[in-house]
């Protein structure tokens, strides 16, 4: 089995995070994961695999700007690494090609 | 209402800032506090803040905690030691920890379960913002030939006249019991209790809440009526629909002007519905210009100026002023009640009508005293276990201290165990607590929760404090002495000298003297309110039942009468215009005697014909009414003894008397004297009394006699009775013995508290007895082998361990009885009617806490005293 190294919620987290772009910091990150999966999940367990991502150099982050609900605080917004791209790629691709050998199912659901 | 603007919960933004990595902290308090803000958008406050909570607590993970640095006392890698030897400590010795743990616990447990009653008594009426400065009317009246009394009543005219009068009186308002009323809305019918008329300033000086209406003006106009929610909902579809509908009470039509949010529990004021006084102040009889009768109560909202003592220096001149009696001011004292006394403190005042839930506020320091007792005892026992285990762990501190341990170091170890095992106690503390609530509430009659405790911060802060507190307060004396072990000695395995234990003795003494204390005070108060339940209380109260009368009950109550006299399980039925337990009104009433007409002011009943046989109350002379006497209708009084005793009169029956109306020469006649019953409770002494019959009058309830082990079969014969004959009206009936039991109500609840406390205060002893047993024993392990060998024989080596704890016992009995008497005595003071202090009771708890005491030791001692003396021997 190829190794992916990505766990289901690291997956999407990750994701959440491209589709987010300039917004994805820990509290935007959760709400979407919430409004998403329809699962509740609280701000540390996310900042702790953002945290975890950011170490296996799937991430980057840098400071962004501040607003006022926040009490002029910074946040810390995420980005997608190269190697993160890839990962993720690497994921799909393992997934479909698991799919695509599963022929019952993958012609009627049509998965590409 | 609320402007102050919500913020996260300070206390777990503390705790945040407390381990959160520094680097981490800006981005980190930044994402919660917009979580947090964008909850309370969607979300009740303490939503929002228990999720902020949550929050925080997620944020407990590796990645974001502070790592410890630094060479502090505890450094990481020592604190991860000690948490290490702490934990292999308390599991390796089961049992004393299980016991330090257990009682501790207990004891906390005990302790926040008497905070929340405390609290919740505390919160009385709090919810008034203008609090400070309202303050109830009280009366002392004493008129001739009554016992003198404190009563929570008023004349309607006084608050009018002192609004008038005094400057300091920025507004007055009074309350007006109806009690349970028939209210109507077509054909909805109901029975709402505690109805009340109010004067439109009612909103001026109280906080009840209005969801519909204005509060300005809801009161303003005659026969205007204002519901709380859930009344208005037995009517009406919504509250809305209530607003500017009507409904009647008593033949008229009332306009709905507001709706109440429903009265909460912790308000001394309790009603349903509150009809406006203006009714009553309009028209020819204007209730503002009574005076005489006392049968409203009166709140004063006064200036935060006012002097409350030359306020009352000036009520007699004020009475005089208004009142055209030159003896006024003998027989009435006015004084002015704070409102946040009117819960707690209104114990030796009668009438107090409007009073829900009254409590005895002296019980709580009672309470605290108990609280503080059971954490002392508890204290002790981890005290006294902790130092007495010091030996087993010579070995371990003279390793720590040759290897360069320091003093400081070492007692910062003992400390952090003895604060850990104290946490470990709360946390057991709280989980009994939240699983044992209910069933307290049950026994106790309220409606406590925990909750509160968590949500408020400073609540739990203090707890979280007084366990570290207590933590380390106990934690002091064993470290302290495991400590000061000299090094060369200890790693030499000897003992410190076991020196004299008079420190570990003197805490057993206290221990059970306070356990003793308790049990004897249980006894006696328990004693007591049996007392009170069984005595001779002059009438027959069980299997009576009280049935609810209104016009038309009263108009056909001689057919009632007949038809429930057929049944065969009814034994008695009869009327009055008073329910028994309590004082009744009293009211004037004249006696004519040789010296002249007498004035004398007893309590007064009316009542039916057969009150008397009914009741079994009875007569020492003369006769009972009877209906064959034509006069026996309002010209005939039977009093009590001590009516009879306070006329002083030769002959009494044949006596011409009568109410204060009567004219001088068509008064009635006494025509019987009954034995003194104790018509109010038995806190009070038996007040003179004066029953008559006056049908015309109504009675106010039917009271029915059932035979014993038929009342379910009695309630439905005289429901289908009452349901034919009486369709105006429902059936609402109580047991006498129901009220009896809500009159003593204070005092029961506390006697189960009290039970309860010195039940769990001899557990936690006899625990602590137990684990201390454990301890000497063993170290007489090698003594009582020597013995044995030297033939001693198992019932001597008995004796000879159980000798000195029997002495610890009995010291403690001898120092604590005479003051338990004395605290016992002092209590009992507060009842008219009380029992002798036994003194067999404090032997018989003296007795009791020896030999409980010697049965939880007596596990060791046998098992010693049996040993096989070549392993007692054998053993270090």
């Amino acid at each position: 089995m190829i190794e992916t190294k990505l766990g289901e919620f690291e997956e999407v987290i990750l994701l959440l995070v491209g589709i987010l772009g300039e917004g994805a910091y820990a509290f935007k990150i959760a709400e979407e994961f919430k409004n998403q999966t329809g699962r509740t999940v609280s701000i540390g367990a996310t900042h702790s695999t953002l945290d975890r991502l950011e170490t296996k150099g799937f991430l980057k982050s840098a400071m962004g700007d501040s607003t006022a609900e926040r009490g002029g605080r910074r946040k810390r917004i995420f980005t997608i690494t190269a190697l993160g791209k890839r990962v993720l790629k690497e994921s799909r691709d393992f997934k479909v090609s698991l799919w695509q050998q599963y022929p019952a199912l993958s012609s009627n659901l049509q998965i590409g | 209402m609320k402007n102050e603007k919500t913020i996260p919960p300070k206390l777990a933004t503390i705790l945040l800032n407390a381990f959160l990595r520094s680097d981490l902290a800006e981005e980190v308090r930044g994402d919660l506090e917009e979580k947090f803000y964008s909850d309370l958008k969607n979300k009740p406050s303490f939503k929002a803040k228990l999720n902020y909570w949550y929050q925080v607590i997620n944020y407990l993970r590796p990645f974001a905690i502070k790592k410890l640095k630094g060479i502090r006392i505890m450094n990481n890698h020592l604190f991860k030691n000690y948490l290490k030897i702490s934990t292999r400590n308390i599991f390796k010795h089961k049992m004393i920890s299980f016991i330090n743990v257990f009682s501790l616990a207990v004891g906390l447990a005990a302790c926040v379960a008497i905070y929340l009653f405390v609290s919740d008594e505390r919160s009385f009426d709090a919810f008034h913002s203008k609090k400070e400065n309202i303050y109830r009317l009280d009366e002392v009246q004493k008129f001739t030939g009554t016992n003198e009394q404190k009563v929570a009543l008023s004349m309607p005219g006084m608050g009018p006249a002192l609004k008038h009068d005094f400057p300091e009186v920025q507004t007055y308002v009074r309350l007006w019991l109806r009690g349970k009323q028939l209210i109507t809305k077509n054909d909805t019918k109901h029975l709402i209790d505690n109805v009340m008329v109010a004067d439109s300033t009612f909103f001026d000086v109280f906080d009840f809440p209005l969801i519909q209406g204005d509060v300005n003006t809801c009161l303003n106009r005659p026969l205007t009526i204002l519901l709380t929610e859930s009344t208005a909902l037995k009517f009406f579809k919504t509250t809305n629909e209530a607003l500017h509908n009507t409904v009647s009470w008593d033949g008229r039509d009332y306009e709905v002007t507001g709706v109440l949010k429903d009265v909460p529990e912790n308000s001394h004021i309790q009603f349903e519905a509150l009809l406006s006084m203006v009714t009553y102040t309009t028209g020819e009889n204007n209730v503002n210009n009574s005076w005489g009768g006392n049968w409203m109560t009166t709140y004063l909202l006064l200036e935060s100026t006012a002097n409350i003592k030359s306020m009352e220096e000036k009520f007699p001149a004020f009475l005089c002023r208004y009142m055209d009696d030159p003896d006024i001011t003998t027989t009435y004292k006015l004084f002015l009640q704070p409102m946040n006394e009117v819960h707690l403190a209104s114990n030796d005042i009668e009438h107090d009508y409007i009073n829900y839930r009254k409590f005895n506020g002296s019980y709580l320091t009672i309470f605290y005293v108990i609280a503080g007792f059971i954490l002392l005892i508890a204290a002790v026992n981890f005290m006294n276990l902790n130092t007495s285990r010091a030996s087993h762990r010579w070995k371990e501190i003279g390793v720590r201290k040759s290897v360069g341990a320091k003093k400081l170091q070492l007692f910062g170890q003992f400390i952090f165990e003895s604060v850990m095992l104290a946490g470990i106690a709360l946390a057991v503390a709280l989980l009994v607590d939240a699983l044992l609530i209910s069933f307290l509430n049950d026994l106790i009659g309220r409606k406590l929760s925990i909750l509160p405790l968590f949500q408020n911060g400073w609540q739990l802060m203090a707890v979280l404090v007084g366990t570290l507190t207590l933590g380390i307060l106990t934690g002091i004396y064993p470290s302290f002495y495991m400590t000061s072990f000299d090094l060369s000695r200890v790693l030499k395995g000897g003992s410190k000298g076991e020196g004299k234990s008079v420190l570990r003795s003197t805490l057993v003494i206290v221990q059970f003297g306070l356990a003793i204390a308790m049990m004897v005070s249980t006894l006696i108060v328990i004693q007591q309110l049996s007392f009170m339940k069984e005595s001779d209380i002059g009438f027959d109260k069980d299997q009576m039942l009280l049935v609810n009368m209104n016009n038309e009950a009263n108009e056909k109550f001689e057919t009632i009468k007949k038809e429930l006299q057929k049944q065969s399980m009814i034994r008695g039925v009869t009327a009055s215009g008073q329910r028994l337990g309590n004082n009744f009104h009293q009211g004037g009433f004249k006696v004519k005697a040789d010296t002249g007409i007498l004035s004398i002011t007893p309590s007064n009943v009316n009542v039916d014909y057969d009150y008397l046989s009914v009741y079994g109350i009875e007569v020492k002379e003369g006769r009972g009414f009877s209906k064959d006497n034509l006069t026996d209708n309002g010209l005939a009084f039977v009093i009590n003894e001590s009516f009879a005793q306070e006329l002083r009169l030769k002959e009494i029956i044949g006596t011409k008397a009568g109410h204060d109306w009567y004219h001088n020469d068509s008064l009635g006649t006494i025509i019987g004297v009954v034995k003194d019953f104790n018509f109010n409770s038995l806190h009070y002494k038996v007040n003179t009394l004066a029953l008559v019959v006056h049908p015309e009058w109504g009675y106010q309830e039917l009271s029915v006699k059932i035979e014993k082990g038929r009342t379910e079969e009695g309630i439905a014969a005289v429901k289908k009775v009452w349901d034919e004959l009486v369709p105006s009206y429902p059936f609402d009936y109580t047991f006498l013995d129901a009220h009896f039991e809500e009159v003593y109500r204070s005092d029961k609840q506390m006697s189960a508290v009290v039970a309860i406390m010195a039940g769990l205060s001899i557990l936690i002893s006899c625990i602590g007895l137990f684990g201390l047993a454990a301890i000497t024993i063993e170290k007489k392990t090698k003594e009582i082998g020597v013995r044995k060998v030297l033939g001693a024989t198992e019932g001597q080596i008995t004796v000879l361990l159980s000798r000195n704890f029997a002495l610890l016992i009995v010291i403690a009995f001898v120092i604590v009885s005479p003051l338990t008497y004395l605290a016992l005595h002092r209590w009992l003071e507060g009842f008219a009617y009380r029992i002798d202090i036994n003194l067999l009771v404090f032997v018989i708890g003296g007795i009791l806490a020896l030999v409980i005491g010697l049965l939880t030791i007596s596990y060791h001692t046998f098992r010693s005293a049996r040993a096989n003396p070549v392993k007692a021997l054998r053993y270090e």
